[in-house]
Order: C-alpha cells, then sequence, then structure tokens
C-alpha cells in the first residue's frame, strides 16, 4: 500500500505557499542563471579550444625592426617551427577617437572568423570587429573613415588571435573603444602608406608543446634564435599573450564561481528549509509521537519531512534548467559577446551543466535537511507526544541580569531561543553583503580608479620618443623611459615602466639618493617596502637588475620605478645626457610625429577602467538585483518563522492586553536589531574579504587597480538594506497583528 | 451589579451546520465575587468565559464590567479592557516557552501601573527558588502557580480561570484551587471559573449551571467551604 502520509504533501505545499512560491522562484532564477552560463561558458571554452585547430592560432609572434632575412627565417624553421608574415599597420579613424590595427586578409594562421557580412574583397573595403563594432554601433554596409579613407565594411569578424582586444602584451586589459582590429585585401592594406607598418611574424611549432612549461622553454630558445639574427620590438609567446590566453584563463574562473555561488546558495536555502521543517516538526511533535508509537519508522518519517524539499529543488532544478537553457543561456551569451571577440559558436548541450545545477543541489539539500532532521528525529516517540524535544535533558535557561527591564530581556530571550534563524540571518546578510558590494561598489572602484589616475598623472601629455629630438616648449621636461620584466614567482611576470627623472625635475618632488622610489602599485601589488631590494630582468634576455627602495611615491594605478636620470643612463649603459621622452602640460607640436613613438594623454590610462565598466556593467547590475532579492528573501523567510514558531505565545500575550506594537516590539524589532546590527557588523568583515578578492582578481591582470571604495557606497548599502527590511518588518507586523487570539486556546502546549 | 451579562448569543458555522452555543445569557456577578460556571462539555461555558474576557464577540447581547460595555469597543479599546481588568488563567497554563518563570510572571506585571511585588508574589506561590527556571522544568502544577501568578501580578479587577485544574492531579489540583481562593480573598478580584468538576462548586459563592447553551441555575452558595475541605 502506498505511504498514506503522501497525501498529505499537496496539503502542506498549499498550506504554505508563500514559502515555498518564493523558494521556488528564487531557486529557479539561480539555478537558471549558473546552468544559462555553465551552458554558454561550455560552450565557450570549447568553441575557443577548437579554435586553436580550426583556425590555426599562433604559438607566438614577434616584431623586429626590420623586415626579416632569409637567415633569420632559416633559422626558425630549425626551431621546428614555421613561420607567417603578419605585418599590421595602426591607424587612427577618423570619426571615431580609436585606433585600428588593420591586418592583411589572413588564409594560413591566426585565420578569421565572419560573425555578419563577409570579408572585404576589394581595395576599398574593410572588415571589423565585431566587439570593437558594437562598441560604436557599426553597422555591414557603413563607410568608416580611416586615415583620410572612405571604407565600406564588409563584414563583422572575429581574429583569432585577438579574442581578447589586448592591444600591447603589456595592457593591464583588454579594451575594444578605443582600440580596434580589421582586416582587408592585400591591395587595400598596401594603400596606406608604411607609415606606423609593424614587421611582425607569427610562427606555429610543428609539434605543439607539451605544457606551459614546454612552451616555455621552447619559447625561451626561439627568442635566443630571433634576437641573434634581428632587433626585437615585441616578442610575445602564445602561452603569455593575453589576446589569445585571457578568454580560456577567464572563463575557467567564471565556472568556478559560478559553481561555488550556486552551491552557497543552495546551501542557504537548504538550512532556510531545514529550519523551517524542524519548525513543523515542533508543532506537529505529538502526531509525529502518535506514528511513531503506532509502528511508523524514524526513516520513514524522516523521509516524508525530506520529500517537500528534495521535491520543491528536484522541480526548481529541472525548470531553472530549461529557463537556463533558452533564456539564461542567451543574457551569457550577450555578457560574453559584450567581453570578448569571439566568433559564432554552437551552443552545446552538457551533462556536467545538468548535474551541477540539477544532481548535485538536490543531494545537497537531502543530505543538509536529512543531517538535520535526523538528529531531530531522534527522540523517543514518548518525548514527541509529551512535546518535550529537547535532546540533552531539560536545557537550563540562561541567567540574564534583572537589572534590565523585562522588554529587553523578552528580546534577549527571543533572539536565544530563535539562534539557528538569526546565524542564518547573520550569514546571509554577510553573503548578500558581498553581493552588493561586489554590485554596488566595483563600478565605484572603477570610477575611483580613474580619478586617481587623473590625481595622479605626472602631467597632461607624456611622450616617448623613437629618438631624442629637442623642443622649444617651456613646458617640456626631459626623462627617460624604458620597461623591465618583474621575476616570475607567484605571480605572473609582468612589465614595470622605469623612469629616468631629471634632476630639480618640475614634475616629480622626490630627493633622489642611492636608490630608486618605486610607485604605489608597484609596492601594494608586490608586497614591497622602503629599504627592500627589487630585482628584474630584461624582456627579452635573462640580465637582471636590483635596486634598493629608497621610498614609495606616485602612482597607485601603474607599476612603475623612478630613478635619477643619469642613474638610468648609467644603468642602462647610454650617453649621459640621453633621454627618450618628455613630460609637458602642453601639447608638443614642433616635435616630428615621426619621432613620437607615444603620446600619452589621461584617456590612454582611463581605458581600462572603460572597458571594465562597459563589459562588466551588466554583471554589476545583475550582482546588485540579486544581492537585495537574496537578502530579502532570507529576511522574510527566517523572520516568518520566528513569528509563526511564536504565534501561541503572541497570541497568549495579546490575550494578557499586550497591544499589537508592543508585541511588534517584542518579536519584530528584535529581528530588525539583528538586522541592523549584522548589516553594521559584518560590514567589516566584507570589506576586508573585497579587499582580498579583488587583490586576487587585479593580480590576475598586469597593472594593478587599488582598492578604494568610498565610504558612501557602505552607507548606502546599509541604508538601502534596512529600507529593504522595512518592508519586510512592514509585513511582519501585518502577520503579528493577525494571529488570532483563540491561538493560546488550542491546547497544544 | 459589577459584571453584568445580558442576553448573550453566539453561535458557530453556517446554514444547515449552525450550531447555537449560547442561546441568551442573562447573569449578574458582584464585585469580589468567585463564581464557578459548571456544565457539560459543549454547554458554552468555556464560549461565555472568552466573551466575557474579550476575546471572543458576542452575535448579540452584551457584558459590562463596572459600566463599561464591551460590545461598544473597538480592538484597541478591547485590548486596554483586558490589560486593565482582567486576568486569565488556562487549563494549558500558556506561558511563554523561552522565559523563565520570574520572567513570565513581569510579563504580566509590565501591564500594570501598579503591579504587585514580584519577588514577594513568587514567595507567595512558592516558586522563589525556582524563578530562574524554563516552564519546560516544572510541574504541571508549578507551571498552573506560574500562569496564577502572571494573571495576578497587575492585580486585576476580575481573573478569568478555564478549567485551571484539568490538567492536573487531585492534589495539585487542590493546591492550585486554595491558591486561588487566597488570590481571592487577599487581594479581592471578583473570580469566574469555568469547571466541569461538580465538586468545586463548593468553594465558590456563586454556583452558574449551564447547559445546552442556557443558564440552568445561578444561586448564591450560603455554606461556602473551603478549598481545603473540597473532595472529589
Amino acid at each position: 500500500m502506498r505511504d498514506p502520509l503522501i497525501r498529505r504533501l499537496p496539503r502542506e505545499l498549499k498550506s504554505d505557499a508563500g514559502k515555498y512560491i518564493i523558494i521556488f522562484i528564487f531557486m529557479v532564477i539561480v539555478i537558471g542563471f549558473v546552468s544559462g552560463f555553465l551552458v554558454a561558458s561550455k560552450s565557450l571554452i570549447t568553441a575557443y579550444n577548437d579554435s586553436f585547430v580550426k583556425y590555426n592560432i599562433e604559438d607566438g609572434n614577434f616584431t623586429t625592426v626590420t623586415i626579416a632575412d632569409n637567415a633569420l627565417l632559416d633559422a626558425i624553421s630549425g626551431e621546428g617551427a614555421e613561420v607567417y608574415e603578419n605585418f599590421y599597420k595602426d591607424r587612427e579613424t577618423d570619426d571615431i577617437d580609436s585606433t585600428l590595427r588593420i591586418y592583411k586578409l589572413r588564409e594560413e594562421v591566426n585565420r578569421v572568423g565572419v560573425n555578419e557580412g563577409a570579408l572585404p574583397s576589394s581595395v576599398n573595403e574593410i572588415a571589423i570587429d565585431r566587439m570593437y563594432a558594437d562598441n560604436h554601433s557599426i553597422k555591414v554596409g557603413d563607410v568608416l573613415s580611416v586615415d583620410g579613407r572612405k571604407l565600406t565594411v564588409t563584414g563583422l569578424v572575429a581574429l583569432s588571435d585577438y579574442s581578447a582586444l589586448y592591444q600591447s602584451p603589456t595592457d593591464t586589459l583588454f579594451e575594444a573603444f578605443s582600440f580596434g582590429v580589421a582586416v582587408m585585401t592585400e591591395q587595400g592594406f598596401d594603400e596606406f602608406d608604411d607609415a606606423g607598418l609593424n614587421y611582425n611574424y607569427a610562427w606555429t611549432y610543428n609539434d605543439k608543446p607539451a605544457d606551459d612549461l614546454d612552451a616555455k622553454d621552447r619559447a625561451e630558445s626561439m627568442l635566443e634564435t630571433i634576437s641573434e639574427k634581428a632587433m626585437l620590438t615585441r616578442f610575445v609567446p602564445a602561452y603569455t599573450n593575453q589576446a589569445i590566453q585571457f578568454v580560456g584563463d577567464d572563463t575557467g574562473r567564471d565556472r568556478v564561481t559560478f559553481i561555488t555561488f550556486l552551491y552557497v546558495v543552495i546551501a542557504i536555502l537548504a538550512f532556510i528549509m531545514a529550519i523551517t521543517t524542524s519548525n513543523t516538526i515542533t508543532k506537529e511533535a505529538n502526531v509525529i509521537g502518535t506514528l511513531r508509537a503506532s509502528g511508523y519508522t524514524r526513516g520513514e518519517l524522516i523521509r516524508h519531512y525530506l520529500s517537500m524539499p528534495a521535491l520543491v529543488t528536484l522541480i526548481s532544478a529541472v525548470i531553472g534548467n530549461i529557463v537556463g537553457y533558452t533564456l539564461f543561456v542567451e543574457v551569457a551569451l550577450g555578457i560574453y559577446y559584450g567581453n570578448y571577440s569571439l566568433p559564432l559558436f554552437d551552443i552545446l548541450w552538457n551533462v556536467d551543466a545538468f548535474v551541477q545545477t540539477t544532481v548535485i543541489p538536490v543531494l545537497l539539500m537531502i543530505a543538509i535537511n536529512f543531517f538535520i532532521l535526523s538528529s531531530k528525529m531522534r527522540l523517543s516517540p514518548l518525548k514527541f507526544i509529551r512535546r518535550d524535544l529537547k535532546k540533552n535533558g531539560r536545557k537550563k535557561a540562561l541567567r540574564l541580569n534583572t537589572k534590565i527591564g523585562i522588554m529587553h530581556r523578552f528580546r534577549i530571550r527571543v533572539i536565544l531561543q530563535n539562534l539557528p534563524n538569526y546565524i542564518m540571518i547573520v550569514v546571509g546578510i554577510f553573503l548578500a553583503n558581498v553581493i552588493l558590494l561586489l554590485g554596488m561598489g566595483f563600478p565605484k572602484l572603477l570610477e575611483n580608479n580613474e580619478t586617481l589616475i587623473a590625481e595622479n598623472m605626472i602631467c597632461d601629455y607624456q611622450y616617448i620618443l623613437k629618438a631624442p629630438v629637442e623642443t622649444e616648449n617651456d613646458s617640456a621636461e626631459k626623462y627617460c623611459a624604458g620597461g623591465l620584466m618583474t621575476i616570475e614567482g607567484r605571480r605572473k611576470s609582468e612589465a614595470v615602466t622605469i623612469y629616468g627623472i631629471s634632476s630639480n625635475s618640475s614634475y616629480f618632488d622626490i630627493e633622489f639618493g642611492e636608490g630608486v622610489y618605486i610607485s604605489e602599485a608597484f609596492a601594494a601589488k608586490n608586497s614591497i617596502e622602503i629599504g627592500d631590494t627589487v630585482t628584474m630582468k630584461e624582456e627579452f634576455s635573462t640580465k637582471e637588475y636590483s635596486f634598493t627602495v629608497d621610498g614609495i611615491s606616485g602612482s597607485p594605478t601603474t607599476l612603475a620605478v623612478y630613478m635619477e636620470r643619469s642613474y638610468f643612463n648609467e644603468v642602462f649603459g647610454n650617453e649621459a645626457d640621453y633621454f627618450n621622452g618628455y613630460f609637458s602640460d602642453e601639447e608638443l607640436t614642433d616635435i616630428d610625429e615621426l619621432y613620437i613613438m607615444n603620446k600619452l594623454t589621461i584617456d590612454d590610462f582611463t581605458k581600462l577602467s572603460r572597458q571594465m565598466n562597459n563589459s562588466m556593467g551588466e554583471v554589476f547590475d545583475m550582482f546588485y538585483w540579486f544581492g537585495l532579492v537574496m537578502f530579502m528573501l532570507i529576511i522574510y523567510l527566517l523572520s516568518k518563522i520566528i513569528i509563526e514558531k511564536n504565534a501561541q505565545s503572541i497570541s497568549m500575550t495579546k490575550i494578557l492586553g499586550y497591544t499589537n506594537s508592543e508585541i511588534s516590539g517584542l518579536y519584530v524589532i528584535t529581528t530588525s536589531i539583528v538586522v541592523i546590527a549584522s548589516f553594521i557588523l559584518t560590514m567589516p568583515i566584507v570589506d576586508v574579504i573585497m579587499r582580498i578578492l579583488c587583490a586576487e582578481i587585479f593580480a590576475a591582470y598586469a597593472g594593478w587597480i587599488p582598492y578604494s571604495v568610498p565610504a558612501s557606497v557602505y552607507v548606502t548599502i546599509i541604508a538601502m538594506g534596512i529600507a529593504a527590511y522595512a518592508v519586510i518588518a512592514f509585513m511582519q507586523f501585518g502577520r503579528v497583528k493577525k494571529i488570532p487570539l483563540d491561538t493560546a486556546l488550542k491546547n497544544v502546549e | 451589579m459589577f459584571l453584568e451579562i445580558s442576553n448573550i448569543r453566539k453561535g458557530f458555522g453556517e446554514g444547515d451546520s449552525r450550531t447555537e452555543v449560547l442561546k441568551g445569557i442573562d447573569l449578574g456577578i458582584e464585585k469580589g465575587e468567585f463564581c464557578v460556571l459548571l456544565g457539560p462539555s459543549g454547554s458554552g461555558k468555556s464560549t461565555l468565559l472568552n466573551i466575557i474576557g474579550g476575546i471572543d464577540n458576542a452575535d448579540s447581547g452584551y457584558i459590562s464590567i463596572g459600566g463599561e460595555k464591551t460590545a461598544d469597543m473597538n480592538e484597541k479599546a478591547l485590548t486596554l479592557y483586558r490589560r486593565k481588568h482582567l486576568g486569565y488563567i488556562f487549563q494549558m497554563y500558556n506561558l511563554i516557552p523561552n522565559l523563565n518563570i520570574k520572567e513570565n510572571i513581569e510579563v504580566g506585571a509590565y501591564l500594570s501601573d501598579a503591579p504587585l511585588d514580584v519577588d514577594e508574589l513568587l514567595h507567595t506561590l512558592g516558586l522563589y527558588e525556582h524563578r530562574h527556571k524554563l516552564p519546560n522544568q516544572l510541574s504541571g502544577g508549578q507551571q498552573q502557580r506560574t500562569a496564577i501568578g502572571r494573571a495576578i501580578i497587575k492585580n486585576p479587577d476580575i481573573l478569568l480561570c478555564d478549567e485551571p485544574t484539568g490538567a492536573l492531579d487531585y492534589r495539585t489540583s487542590k493546591e492550585i484551587l486554595k491558591l486561588i481562593e487566597e488570590v481571592n480573598r487577599k487581594y479581592g478580584n471578583t473570580v469566574v471559573m469555568v469547571t466541569h468538576n461538580d465538586a468545586i462548586k463548593n468553594m465558590a459563592d456563586r454556583v452558574i449551571k449551564l447547559r445546552d447553551g442556557m443558564v440552568r441555575s445561578n444561586r448564591v452558595n450560603e455554606s461556602r467551604i473551603s478549598a481545603e475541605e473540597l473532595d472529589w
């Protein structure tokens, strides 16, 4: 015979429909969101991994000062590699403030995926990166003005070696506003003059490296071979090329984050379910006792009380997956396409995502509920019948100082009685705070980063020259600029700008001694202190340099070392009066463009934060709303339980003559105190976690973004949380009001 | 008449399933009187007590206490009425489980501008040494004494007792009855006690018998005996 208790389930569902509907909707959203992302990211990763073969992505590239001769090409072949011409020209767009890196159509290496339209076929046609086009609302058929030429956009494409649009390997982050890539026909490419032509070559190994270590060894050998035969300006093995690697690394990180996030949320919901079920068991204690006395086993009853949480989770997971595969996958793809330059790829059904978003959440829900329920059900039938549900004998009451007024003591007792609920509220608020701070704090952090950059600009125009040339401008001050790499250790090796500053500089207020000064960013990212020795190496050789740190000053956002110009020239073997750049607060108009390698303004330094904000803005918004909804849900469910659990006492206090406001003062205000205190007290911990989290996130990128979220964000989160809670408190007040006086008359004690 | 009950009618349910529980009750109880409402199950005695206590409404008729009619009161006024005038004692004690014994009594004291002394009352109730314990650490009799303490700490005009000994054994029941009697004597509260134990009528000043929602008899007990002398 079928277990007759099953018939209770629909009734249980009906009687507590509000709770189950809320948990169901929330789970569907979370599971849908995560499964959408997992499916999208798995499809993306599969397409990304396949793209290495499909588009024949390079194993590295290098740029030489002059065109490579046969001796060099032969030497590369000797390294067991195929070498391909991969010349490009950086050209300014006329109507948009951006640089377009133009390549010839590629047929052999780093082939191009067409997302929309077609590849160019005539001289005045161009196919541009799809993401760059989206950012500037350029469509197929539009005419783009590039360096004085009118070019028709024939297609929106993805260059396989630019899945993340890093203009330079040393950039902190890719960005597709002021930088884009494009392909043209050979004739179209040649039509541009050769100014800014880069003799770039890509190579592929005949036998692919076994792993990154092998790739590193072979790249070092390749570097030695090439640098013997040519002067290099760029050497980027694929395993270090962020433009190629970033998508794979970042998507991998995303998956771990999403899965962890899902399990944490499911665990919280499981605890909430377990608390509500425990509450039901307390209410139904005598019925349980009677059933146990009549022969029902502990297991049968545990199974009965587990059914609803498991069923709700299972249904939510199945529907969540349907929503994930149909709806959220599009959202996820939108975000990935908004971040990366990806070719079109198919959505692949994957078993992993189904297991991770269906099987594991259901098992997690069952495991947590089973653990709590089986411990609760361990009592004897008699204890259930007597409603004596304390496991370890009768618990002693904690003594409270009687000088504390009865109403305050009452509130303390409510907290002690509902400790598991309140602990879950604190944990929930803590997590919601982390999510809210990510959602609200991150954009502010990036915004603040721009302000920091502006405040710490050495000058308005920073020039890097190809050769020393003089200027008549009085504002200009000579300096030397060079680059070294940090030594690979816990963090990846990355570029550091070395500045040689003129003595009596009007742009730097530093009295140099025997050592060097380092930027705040360099110190923060690598935990360097005054008095330490920093060792760096040349990018294309193994030569190392060590400096003693005399002070920390300047840029909190870029990795830099400052030293006196004379010392710089001595260290790097230059002539005593050598320089290769100017600091200036005015634009230098008397220097020929040919001599200028780079002109850096505030826009160049802030482009990274802008791209981050643009590509992650939607995610921040999602975090924000999700955090808020999660917070409200947790508080709603748990405070509802507290009121329900105390319905008898509330009813009795009403009979005694307590007003609804006084009773709310005992039960609702107590929760309010816990909620507000949790908001305020968890914030410093959340702050520390965010600092650690951000340090880890930003460490993955070149450069540095210091953690500085204005206090107003914290205040806003707390104020917003309290305002959201006010809505719930109002609902709970209504709940208290609705409890009838005759509840106390039902002899359930 | 201190407590006036006039033509109280009350029914439950709709249409065919409607049951008239009280069919026009008229009563008067003097201030300080110990009144017992006696009757079998379903006679309407608890319903009447709840209407007197303002936790249930009559379909018609009115209750007047010291000239104040409860039917004219809104919810707020009813709350104030219970707060000012009434103390309640139930069969199942209805103590607040997460408050200790002293705190449960203090919950009652909080409602009064001039409550009795809590510690003194704890001594009177024989609960002083148990004051830090939770209700579930005490016996039924001790819990009921706590409930009595909570009800009388604010020195109410009327003490409403709904089967206060219904869940207790003979010896404990007598203890509780003695306590209520003592309270009635010491503080002069009017006591209205619902019971189906016929023996208890002997300790009352007034005995009202109900059956089928009607008053079958209403008499003053000329030969009231003490709770100590009761036997059943």
